[in-house]
């Protein structure tokens, strides 16, 4: 039984994701064809040993909701422990960094009720996969008050700490002034002991779509591939019963990644398309980013595109972006005319 | 237990002979289909998008890696408070052990499981085929038709129709006679294995049948005679649409190339009757920049360096550079190395075809290999010899 109780904190508004999150929180935007950004912290957390995980979500969390149900994907549907949802009773006036105390002050029973004696903090903008357990030991080796969790010297924005001295935190806010976990950690003046542990691993941390676009394309790097999807350590995510994907006689498809229930028939070339895609004859889709459900007609031109779940791109149109600032359909939208950046 | 209107009885321990290697260690409901599924899917998958959420599966032959596929049915939706799906073995009771001798002894020995649940109907099926129904209009039309029991049936080929168990009917489809694998057939009408009774009738021939020491038990051979024999009333009921029993290598190879075609008959791609499964919970597949894919059906977690054409790939498989895979059927996580031939042929689950062999039929063999582990062994020797 691990001595971590997990927290995803997914308050965090990210400006430069907004064509993305328009109607839908930034832990369930779509990335590497069929996963959502919040699938790959929650299953580090379960491939980690973590039986307790508590999502604290920003407004518009419908499609969070919908993504995580019960949590039977996870194998989080448990009577003892499993996975809690917190939604705001009120949404506290200031934007938190991560570990935000306000909100987590709407839910202190939970963190007093749990038998768990740590508390491991993370967001939902930073992908990667990461043992946990390694941390934590760490932490416990070190004597730490926080340990911050570092990629190259860059912060992941994921904290270990004791249950306790969260609570405390969390109690003495107004007295301290602290907002959050990452504010502790970036203040100088306080007596805490903050120390740090180095992760390896592939780390996208999603602060732009240039960034969101940079690690996509990256996907098709196999060390990343397999540093992000190491056999022993999958990712979990909701399961749709997509039919495998279907590839047509004129079909021709490379360096690209493709997921269940797509039907091709044009040309794709250094791209990702998720579940469901259609891509018409004659089309010729390169360095492209397809969401769910999206239509590409037939005879179409797209190069540097992202398209958001369920566009459709009728035939015909030519549609390009540029290597540095793709262009972004969003979710929805009905695409007649060219556009060229 | 809540009454159910109609109760369904999966028979799923057939051994599949014929599919030689493929079922030496699971039964043939368990053999892996059209690049994601296994056969029982089908059946489990047309139960829940028929609103049937009672279904006994019946297991006996090798059946390890069938129940745990089964589980507790989540995969089917068929997790439930009340009913739900739930795996029937053998079992031993104060002075025997009851195998099941016949597919009608089957349900026999599980007449408890059903009476709990007071149907009024009892539908039974087989786990063997692979097609698309809804079972509930089947219902209605056997409610409709006031019969005491309905066979689906399917038109066949004249010309194959000797292989099948045939239904002569009279132009209501009020079934006369039933002849199994008649020689010289007088229909083209063929059981589907589909049956639908009346559960209080089915119970009082059950029980007859039972104690004939004559009989096989068996509901083509012996139940549906007996019906006939007592003067109740049989009605077939036709089915339009794509319906195969995936018997053998080669049909269970045609049955995954007919997939293949422009508009197949078995279309896996209607949101409306979607075919449930297990998940791999594998990443999407990756082609690389050196593959060639094309009129193929490729599922989650494949990589693929080398050239597919007209295939059916599981989950989990690997393609090496240089390959060439035609009109291949390749199971789940089997690998396929650098510049292998692989064509008109299965295959199975986790085996590995070594770099640079070849496989395929002789020159006008309209064959399929199967392929094996002694095999490539040979092959191998072949290689270096």
């Amino acid at each position: 039984m691990s001595r971590l109780l997990g927290v995803i904190d997914a308050t965090n508004v990210i400006n430069g994701l907004q064509d993305l999150s328009l109607n839908r929180s930034v832990a369930s935007i779509p990335f590497a064809g069929r996963y959502r950004f919040i699938d790959f912290i929650l299953s580090n957390m379960v491939n980690s040993g973590v039986d307790s995980i508590a999502i604290f979500p920003k407004h518009q969390y419908r499609s969070l909701m919908d993504h995580i149900g019960s949590g039977k994907n996870w194998d989080l549907d448990r009577k003892k422990d499993g996975l809690f949802f917190f939604p705001p009773y009120f949404e506290p006036n200031e934007n938190s960094t991560v570990g935000s105390f306000a909100r987590f002050e709407q839910h202190l029973d939970y963190f007093k009720r749990s038998h768990q004696d740590y508390v491991f903090i993370a967001n939902s903008y930073v992908i990667t996969n990461i043992d946990i357990e390694e941390a934590l030991a760490e932490h416990l080796i070190h004597d730490h008050d926080i340990t911050e969790l570092v990629n190259h010297s860059q912060s992941l924005d994921m904290y270990i700490l004791k249950k306790s001295l969260l609570i405390d935190l969390i109690e003495d806010r107004k007295n301290s002034q602290f907002i959050s976990v990452a504010d502790v950690v970036t203040q100088p003046l306080h007596n805490y002991k903050i120390g740090s542990y180095q992760h390896n691993g592939y780390t996208a941390t999603m602060d732009s779509i240039e960034a969101y676009y940079r690690h996509s394309m990256k996907l098709l790097d196999a060390s990343v591939w397999n540093q992000l999807f190491p056999t022993d350590r999958p990712v979990f995510t909701k399961v749709k019963d997509e039919p495998p994907t279907r590839y047509s006689t004129d079909a021709i498809v490379t360096n690209s990644m493709v997921a269940n229930g797509a039907v091709i028939k044009g040309k794709v070339d250094a791209s990702i398309i998720s579940r469901a895609v259609k891509i018409g004859k004659g089309s010729h889709v390169t360095n492209c980013i397809v969401m769910q459900k999206s239509q590409i007609g037939e005879g179409c031109t797209l190069e540097h595109v992202i398209l958001d779940k369920d566009v459709r791109v009728l035939d015909g149109v030519t549609l390009k972006g540029s290597p540095d600032k793709p262009l972004v359909l969003r979710k929805g939208t009905v695409r007649e005319m060219a556009v060229s950046m | 237990m809540v009454k159910k209107k109609c109760v369904a009885m999966l028979l799923a321990g057939g051994q599949g002979s014929r599919l030689h290697s493929l079922t030496s260690d699971l039964a043939k409901p368990a053999v892996p289909f059209g690049g994601k599924y296994r056969i029982i899917d089908f059946t489990l998958s047309n139960c829940t998008n028929s609103g049937i959420d009672t279904v006994g599966v019946l297991t006996q032959y090798q059946p390890l890696v069938l129940n745990s596929y089964i589980g507790i049915g989540s995969a089917w939706d068929l997790d439930r408070r009340n009913g739900g799906v739930t795996v029937l073995p053998p079992y031993t009771e104060a002075s025997e052990v009851k195998w099941y001798s016949g597919t009608a002894n089957a349900i026999y020995h599980n007449m408890k499981y059903i009476e709990q649940y007071d149907p009024e109907y009892v539908l039974v099926l087989s786990g063997d085929h692979i097609y698309k129904m809804d079972y509930s209009k089947m219902l209605d039309y056997h409610i409709q038709n006031e019969a005491e029991a309905t066979i689906s049936v399917v038109e066949v080929p004249w010309d194959e129709a000797h292989r099948f168990g045939i239904m002569n009917t009279n132009s209501s489809y009020e079934i006369l006679e039933f002849d199994e694998k008649p020689s010289e057939p007088r229909s083209n009408l063929a059981s589907m294995g589909i049956y639908i009774f009346n559960w209080k009738a089915l119970k009082e021939f059950l029980e007859v049948d039972n104690v004939n020491e004559d009989s096989s038990h068996d509901f083509g051979k012996d139940l549906i005679p007996l019906f006939l024999n007592e003067d109740k009333r049989l009605m077939a009921y036709p089915f339009e649409g794509y319906w195969k029993d995936v018997g053998t290598v080669k049909s269970l190879w045609e049955a995954n190339m007919d997939l293949l075609e422009e508009n197949p008959g078995l279309n896996l791609f209607d949101h409306s009757w979607r075919i449930y499964s297990r998940n791999p919970n594998q990443p999407p597949q990756y082609l690389s920049p050196t593959a060639k894919v094309q009129e193929s059906l490729i599922n989650e977690g494949c990589f693929i360096e080398g050239n597919v054409q007209t295939s059916v790939i599981f989950q989990g498989v690997t393609i090496g550079e240089g390959a060439l895979v035609e009109e291949a059927v390749i199971m789940p996580d089997a690998i396929i190395g650098e510049n292998a031939v692989i064509k008109r042929a299965i295959v199975p689950t986790c085996l590995t075809v070594p770099n640079g062999i070849t496989i395929e039929p002789e020159e006008g063999s309209d064959d399929i290999i199967l392929v094996t582990e002694e095999m490539i062994e040979k092959l191998r020797k072949d290689v270096t010899a």
